[in-house]
């Protein structure tokens, strides 16, 4: 119990929910706003995490240009994805984004000499050479918090993911007053109205989605820094289950939901982490893992029954029916 | 390439099997359980227990698995998605719901049974050679009782009053409830006979595979979905044939007389392909309904 | 009179459906066309085909001479024709005045790039869209509701709100697909109203679909008389009326 109340835990516990913000903005983007059932968001956080990891490990490249590039290569996913799928029928869309997520991790899995394989990014570098990706990062990182007079690095992380997630969020708020964002919520509400206005129905599909994914390169990115190491296991289904999760706690549909959801979200998930007070103590550690997701899934449940719109969704522009 | 027929002809009745019972949800309730990987786990599950532990024969482990996937199915059916029905949940809700479901179960498989891997008292050893062919004893099961399966289920689609019960709930649903058709009762008869395919199918992979852990559930839910999706949502003849289809697939793509042929590791990639490929020459899938403007 | 729209032996099927079979007739510039038959006569699936949001298996539809046949739904629309739906379909969860600034074409703002590149040009389109959806909402007696979910309208309110959305669009060819359906009597003659006035002030041109026979004989210059996927009769109001296939087609659904 003496974990919680460390500080260096709940700056830990902020870093993880300003990822998952940047990650669930994106899905937000996708879903709540174009309506699209992507269930493969974390196929472009791999893919921002590993491009950027590759570019400076392997080509030596500097991490402000290999960043960027990972962000771009993210967006590329999504062009990709979207551009022979966003045709299908709704459900069909959904199953192939999971496909498409595990194809991802499957080649991150397999193509060993590419990304270093299930060993994950300690074996992007030559044999027998543990690799780095984030000198550079670190350097940057121990600037900020000297300059900033900051008592860890944690709490740097802290300041510079949330920072960025705040600026993501106000230009993502700022987007979908203009009327572009109009006609993106009027094809969330009917897309054949939409078509029949005159709106490119599909192209706008696309750039929610490619956008969507970009953010999620951003999240991606940040995860790398985080974690200082990472392997195709880190990019499960499960992450974009928790990002679907944080939607529907904060409310589809709107911007500012999202960081509500995200913070109750890491709330739950590290918090149950430390369940070492009776009942919980009575299970191994590895049942208690188990536990815990019990626990996010029936979450997960009661919320679509009990409040589908989220804590703070609006029940008449509910997207969920 | 016999034998690569011959594999695939196998992994493709037990995505079969699965398939026509994620079909017949679908068809009724609209439902895409993506739970239904993790009932074949817990089919594979049951089986085991009664298997090892209880020591019973093989057939009795896996009737046992197949009840008890039933009466999950049917449960869950009482306990969640009939409150959602009731609640005029839409398709995303539902969507979501089986999400949340399907990590529930895994989870709760994973707590009570850990996640070692698991095999059944039957001998790997025992083979049967047919010309070219060599397939293990499990293998032959697996084609054999899949076969049978499938005539069983297509029989009772097409000849039974049941049947052809839960083939107009599916087209319709609304027209059916008006037509007097009960319609709760069409549901259970569905959830039942789903369950009982995802039951068979879990045992059947888990004796193919020889050993198995409560995880393997997920991995053989998205070609089974692909298979669903390849043969048309709702259809489960569609379902029956989308399922052979990418197992034989999966397993002739290694052939190396494509090229050298895929590497082995990368089989799901090929099923996924092929359904990409085939829903862009026909979005609806093989014997799906086209979408009527 | 010049012809603004030539549809060219359109046949449709669904599966083994022929919901549209060859159909072929056209309408003239600034006239009222009526389209009228007997349930599933394939009078919405042949709208679906002009309006792009239905491809016909054959045939050809023209639009001031080009072919619009193969083209999608919102290339269609941004042509300038534009359809309505038997309920209207309005966008339920936006406000009426949002449902009514997104009837444009061609706005700056719609665009990512344009956006970024042109905000000023932007900002300006919003302004005067703003001003014309304002005039159209007093235009049809909606702009007391302005901010209100359009979901919270009324049917016939509904129906208004699709007009003026439609007319925002400013359209040459409107395609109007039962407006009659479940409105009121006296609500009734003010839309019949606001057609006729819509095709003498701005030369727009009708193709309607409509079960209310007084009306399409009130209102349309030539009738189009489907039946089972094919055109019967094409003709004025007086004709058609006392046509003995159409009698025929009409009564023989009845049975």
């Amino acid at each position: 119990m003496s974990v919680l109340t460390s500080g260096g835990f709940w700056a830990f516990v902020g870093v993880v929910a300003g990822i998952y913000t940047i990650l669930a903005l994106g899905l937000q983007v996708q879903f709540g706003f174009a309506g699209l059932l992507n269930f493969g968001q974390v196929a472009f956080m791999a893919i921002g995490a590993y491009t950027m990891a590759i570019l400076v490990v392997k080509e030596g490249w500097s991490t402000w240009l290999a960043a960027p590039l990972g962000i771009a290569a993210a967006a590329a996913g999504g062009l990709l994805l979207g551009l022979p799928t966003l045709r299908l029928r709704a459900d069909y869309f959904a199953i192939v984004t999971i496909a498409f997520s595990e194809i991802i991790r499957y080649v991150a899995t397999n193509e060993t000499a590419l990304t270093g394989g299930s060993q994950g990014t300690i074996a992007l570098g030559s044999i027998g050479t543990a690799t780095q990706y984030n000198g550079q990062w670190s350097r940057f990182q121990s600037h900020v918090q000297h300059s900033l007079g900051l008592s860890s690095s944690d709490a740097t992380m802290l300041v510079l993911v949330w920072a960025t997630a705040i600026v993501l969020l106000t230009v993502t708020w700022l987007a979908l007053r203009t009327p572009w964002g109009r006609v993106l919520r009027a094809i969330r509400d009917d897309e054949d109205a939409a078509e029949s206005l005159g709106k490119n129905v599909f192209a706008y599909k696309l750039q929610a989605l490619a956008l969507g994914a970009a953010l999620a390169g951003v999240a991606g990115l940040f995860y790398a820094w985080e974690f200082s190491f990472f392997s195709p296991d880190d990019f499960q289904p499960l992450l974009t289950f928790f990002a679907w999760m944080i939607l529907l706690l904060g409310g589809l549909g709107r911007v500012w939901a999202v960081p509500v959801g995200a913070l109750v979200f890491g709330f739950i998930f590290a918090g149950t982490r430390f369940l070492d007070f009776v009942p919980f103590s009575w299970f191994a550690s590895d049942e208690r893992a188990y536990l815990r997701l019990i626990i996010i899934g029936l979450i997960i449940v009661v919320l679509v029954m009990v409040r589908p719109q989220g804590l703070l969704g609006n029940r008449r522009e509910m997207v969920l029916e | 390439m016999g034998q690569l027929v011959a594999n695939g002809l196998v992994t493709g009745s037990v995505y079969a099997i699965a398939a026509v019972g994620v079909s017949l949800v679908y068809g009724i309730l609209r439902l895409v359980n993506f739970a239904h990987g993790d009932f074949m786990a817990f089919g594979a599950l049951i089986a085991y227990a009664v298997n090892g532990p209880l020591h019973q024969s093989m057939i009795l482990a896996a009737l046992a698995g197949m009840a008890a996937t039933a009466l999950l199915s049917v449960a869950l059916d009482v306990v969640l998605w009939k409150p959602l029905r009731t609640r005029r949940a839409g398709f995303m809700s539902l969507f979501l719901a089986a999400i949340g479901l399907a990590l529930i179960l895994r989870q709760s498989l994973l707590f009570a049974a850990g996640s070692g891997p698991r095999s059944y008292r039957v001998n790997p050893y025992r083979v049967f050679v047919i010309g070219s062919i060599r397939l293990s004893e499990a293998q032959v099961i697996a084609i054999a009782t899949a076969a049978g399966t499938i005539l069983v289920v297509g029989l009772f689609l097409a000849r039974t009053t049941t049947g052809r019960i839960l083939r107009a709930t599916a087209d319709d649903r609304a027209l059916s409830a008006v037509a007097g058709i009960d319609v709760g009762r069409a549901t259970r008869i569905a959830w039942v006979i789903s369950g009982l395919l995802a039951g068979l199918a879990g045992v059947l992979a888990a004796l193919v595979e020889y050993s198995f852990d409560p995880n393997f559930g997920f991995q053989l839910l998205l070609p089974v979905f692909a298979a669903v999706v390849l043969g048309g949502i709702g259809s489960a003849y569609g379902a029956l044939a989308g399922g052979l289809a990418l197992g034989i697939a999966q397993e002739v793509s290694t052939w190396s007389g494509f090229a050298g042929g895929v590497n082995p590791v990368y089989k799901p990639v090929v099923a996924f392909t092929v359904l990409a490929l085939a829903l862009l020459v026909r979005p609806q899938g093989i014997f799906g309904s086209a979408r009527v403007a | 009179m010049t012809m603004l729209l030539d549809v060219d032996r359109v046949t449709r099927t669904f599966g083994s459906v022929r919901a549209v079979d060859g159909a072929s007739f056209s309408v003239d510039e600034h006239s009222i066309t009526g389209l009228i038959g007997p349930n599933g006569a394939g009078k919405s699936t042949l709208f679906g085909t002009i309006a792009g949001s239905l491809r016909p298996n054959s045939g050809r539809i023209l639009f001031s001479g080009r072919r619009i046949d193969r083209r999608s739904a919102h290339r269609v629309a941004r042509l300038g024709v534009v359809r309505t739906y038997q309920a209207a379909r309005v966008l339920t969860r936006m406000s009426v005045l949002d449902n009514l600034l997104l009837a444009t074409t061609r706005h700056p703002g719609e665009r990512l790039t344009t956006l970024a590149t042109r905000p000023r040009a932007a900002r300006a389109h919003e302004r005067q869209t703003l001003e014309r959806a304002h005039e159209h909402l007093a235009l049809v007696g909606l702009d007391s509701h302005a901010d209100a979910y359009a979901g919270t309208l009324s049917g016939g309110q509904r129906k208004l709100l699709d007009l003026a959305r439609v007319l925002m669009l400013e359209p040459s060819l409107v395609l109007l697909d039962e407006p009659m359906a479940g409105v009121a009597p006296a609500l009734r003659v003010q839309l019949l109203d606001h057609i006729l006035a819509l095709r003498r002030d701005r030369g727009i041109t009708f193709l309607i679909v409509e079960h209310d026979l007084d009306f399409v004989m009130q209102a349309a210059d030539t009738v189009v008389v489907m039946n089972e996927g094919r055109v019967l009769v094409v003709g004025a109001p007086a004709e058609v009326r006392t046509n003995p296939d159409v009698i025929d087609a009409y009564l023989g659904k009845a049975h």
